[in-house]
């Protein structure tokens, strides 16, 4: 039982952290971005590059390699998404083309084949709580995680730039005449979304490796959370977090490990078809009460 | 003007169709085209292609393949199925074999195959195509079986790796070693949840559970999946002392990671494909260290009782460099990747011709002596596989990770050292 509380409660975090980027961008602006998995991707794999490649400094390479990601998105967002903005399906597309793109370059230039593609831990070792043993790393997922919520709670409620990607997924046309500049801030937000991602690789891939595969499920995960606890619902986030991470490792523990995939589809099946806003979205709900 | 003008481009042109014709072709034998489909970008794919490529190069070195009289070159191509990563689905990987075959026209296919569900569909392919086809990879034990229920259709196909029944009596076999070293006798299963994996697992519960184990649980992971805490978790409550991991995905290194992390008091005596090579201790270190890896062909660890071996091992470092080699699989296709170009080589010599049915009955009586041990076909087109004399079959092994060696542990009669227990069972 004490496994399960705390195993659930790192998946769970896990889910969030990854989740985080990709709410920003789609759920919190609006603007989407489903080349999360390849930023994903391409962030660890350029903190490994500067690692083992150039020598730089491991807390350097991950703040490099976060910048860089997220110019990398910024860059997305001006070649791509400007020119096919507020065409909904379009921006699907481009962004999905672009991140399988991403992934597959990376795959062609040799990741995947071997095993040395993998991060060091922030730092080696674990502690026991009660009878479970855990690895710092582990502990690091769950800081991480609560510190970047916090953080992006506090950017998206208190700071000019979070007011304005709330303000051009509310109405673009109002915040433009309130004079927010809509393709600047929501270039912005994916670029913060996709440093999240880099953040969330680079926190979580220590633990395992890194294999461009896992940019195809991780962009599922941030989808199965983002639908169930509501796109633009930070709450929802979180909540639905928790729901998906406890429902995984109980399902592993009393059933079997390879049906802990097939929940993120069941989830997101169930609610679209009870609420389609999700537990906490708002955009369908006159829908949803009628 | 225009008439000089019209002079010197014909003098262009006449000139460059002589240069632009490239150089003369060299009068010699026409190569023996040799196909190798296969997941190139995986070690074990890796590791067979880079193999058969050093059998066509010490041959080509020889003078080449005897065919009616005349000795003609090996000439090795490819092609990349994708056929180990997850959500490639079965038909996209048989295109890529056909293709192989209609636009390169092999004569014959030397390493193919990766995933078995891929072979089973293969060989009606090359059934229809009559070409020759060497399985270097593929462990399902359905494999064999296919090829009995239709010998004439599906005499084209042989298999030079060992399958998941005899990998089953490999890891059995370093299971009794551990059962009398310490009497333990509580294992779980973590098993990838594919074809062969899941042969093996059944094969194996068969084997051991008479003589004493018992097997707490079987869990089965999907392609890609990389967290194991789970399982981990019910072996630590359940006792379980030993942990038997099966896997090919890159993704289950994390296994012994949090086996070590979660201090779970249990071995790991099993196989996870990527830890085999001799580079994974540069890249996971302590991490791996005591865990058993067992390899269902042997050949890629030099055993001195295997003089092949060690010339295997030397000859693949020279050509291909230390890190190259340290990434090639050592428990499956790399050997036999090996070994089937050999097999072929003098199959072609045998027959005298490189016409499929002859290739065949010549392929049939196959006999020579290679890193694995010696190598003849079954009834079933396989390599006939034991434990006790590599002078008569081919032999699987397994190895433990020790302070960054890799030290033989089974059979006994490589053995150099007993299997040690990790510092946090004891």
């Amino acid at each position: 039982m004490e496994s399960i509380l705390i195993y659930g409660l790192i998946n769970a975090v896990m889910l969030a952290l990854i989740t985080l980027g990709f709410s920003l961008s789609i759920g919190i602006s609006g603007v989407a971005n489903l080349a999360f998995g390849g930023f994903y991707i391409f962030g660890a794999y350029f903190a490994w590059l500067l690692l083992f490649y150039l020598g730089v400094p491991y807390p350097l390479a991950i703040l490099l390699s976060v910048l860089v990601t997220g110019l990398l998105g910024a860059l997305m967002y001006w070649l791509v998404l400007m020119r096919v903005r507020g065409l909904i399906l379009s921006e699907v597309i481009a962004t999905l083309a672009t991140g399988i793109a991403i992934l597959e370059f990376l795959r062609w230039k040799g990741l995947g084949l071997g095993y040395e593609f993998n991060l060091p831990c922030f730092v080696r070792g674990g502690i026991n709580i009660g009878r479970v043993s855990l690895d710092y790393q582990r502990l690091a997922v769950i800081g991480v995680g609560l510190i970047l919520l916090i953080l992006l709670w506090f950017l998206t409620h208190y700071t000019k730039v979070g007011l304005a990607f709330r303000g051009i997924a509310q109405d673009e046309h109002t915040a433009l005449s309130m004079g927010i500049r809509s393709d600047w801030t929501a270039m912005l937000s994916v670029a913060f979304g996709s440093a999240l991602a880099a953040v969330a690789a680079i926190t979580i891939l220590p633990l395992s490796m890194i294999n461009v595969n896992t940019g195809y499920d991780v962009l599922l995960i941030a989808m199965a959370v983002a639908v169930v606890g509501g796109l633009e619902s930070f709450l929802g986030i979180i909540v639905a977090s928790f729901i998906l991470g406890y429902a995984q490792i109980i399902t592993a523990h009393f059933f079997a490990p390879h049906w802990m995939m097939v929940m993120y589809l069941i989830a997101i099946m169930v609610i679209l078809a009870v609420k389609p806003s999700g537990l906490f979205g708002k955009f369908k709900e006159l829908e949803e009460r009628v | 003007m225009k008439r000089k003008f019209l002079v010197l481009f014909a003098v262009v042109l006449i000139v460059g169709l002589v240069f632009a014709s490239g150089p003369e072709v060299v009068s010699g034998a026409p190569p023996i085209v040799l196909g190798v489909p296969n997941a190139l970008r995986h070690t074990t794919g890796f590791g067979t292609w880079k193999a058969a490529e050093l059998a066509a190069d010490e041959i080509n070195a020889k003078g080449g393949v005897l065919v009616g009289g005349v000795k003609r070159p090996i000439k090795i191509v490819t092609i990349e199925t994708r056929e180990d990563e997850p959500g490639i689905p079965l038909h996209e990987a048989l295109m890529a074999h056909e293709k192989l075959i209609l636009q390169q026209k092999p004569d014959a296919i030397a390493a193919s195959g990766f995933r078995s569900e891929v072979i089973l569909a293969a060989m009606d392919l090359y059934a229809k195509y009559k070409l020759v086809h060497m399985s270097t990879i593929s462990m399902s034990p359905v494999i064999p079986k296919k090829f009995l229920e239709d010998p004439v259709k599906y005499k084209y196909t042989f298999k030079t790796n060992s399958d998941s029944i005899y990998s089953a009596k490999v890891v059995q076999g370093s299971l009794e070693l551990i059962r009398k070293a310490y009497g333990f006798n509580k294992v779980y299963f973590i098993l990838q949840d594919t074809l062969w994996a899941r042969g093996l697992g059944d094969a194996l519960k068969k084997g051991i559970e008479p003589l004493g184990w018992k097997v707490i649980a079987e869990d089965f992971y999907p392609v890609g999946a990389a967290e194991f805490s789970p399982s981990l978790t019910k072996a630590k409550e359940a006792g379980a002392q030993v942990i038997v991991p099966i896997f090919d995905m890159v993704e289950a290194v994390a296994l012994p990671k949090q086996i070590r992390t979660m201090k779970v008091p249990a071995i790991m005596c099993g196989l996870i494909a990527p830890l085999s090579p001799s580079a994974a201790w540069k890249a996971f270190g302590e991490d791996i260290e005591y865990s058993v890896q067992n390899l269902w062909i042997g050949g890629l660890i030099p055993v001195k009782a295997i003089p092949e071996s060690v010339k295997f091992w030397e000859n693949l470092g020279k050509k291909f460099g230390e890190e190259a080699r340290g990434k090639m699989c050592v428990d499956n296709g790399t050997t036999s990747g090996y070994v089937a170009v050999y097999a072929l080589a003098a199959a072609i010599t045998r027959a005298g011709t490189l016409d499929s049915d002859a290739l065949v009955a010549a392929m049939e009586k196959t006999d020579l002596m290679s890193p694995m041990g010696r190598i003849r076909f079954g009834k079933d087109h396989a390599v006939i596989f034991g434990f006790e004399n590599p002078k008569e079959t081919a032999i699987g092994c397994a190895f433990q990770w020790v302070k960054g060696r890799q030290e033989p542990v089974f059979p006994e009669l490589i053995a150099k050292e007993k299997i040690l227990l990790p510092p946090w069972m004891k």
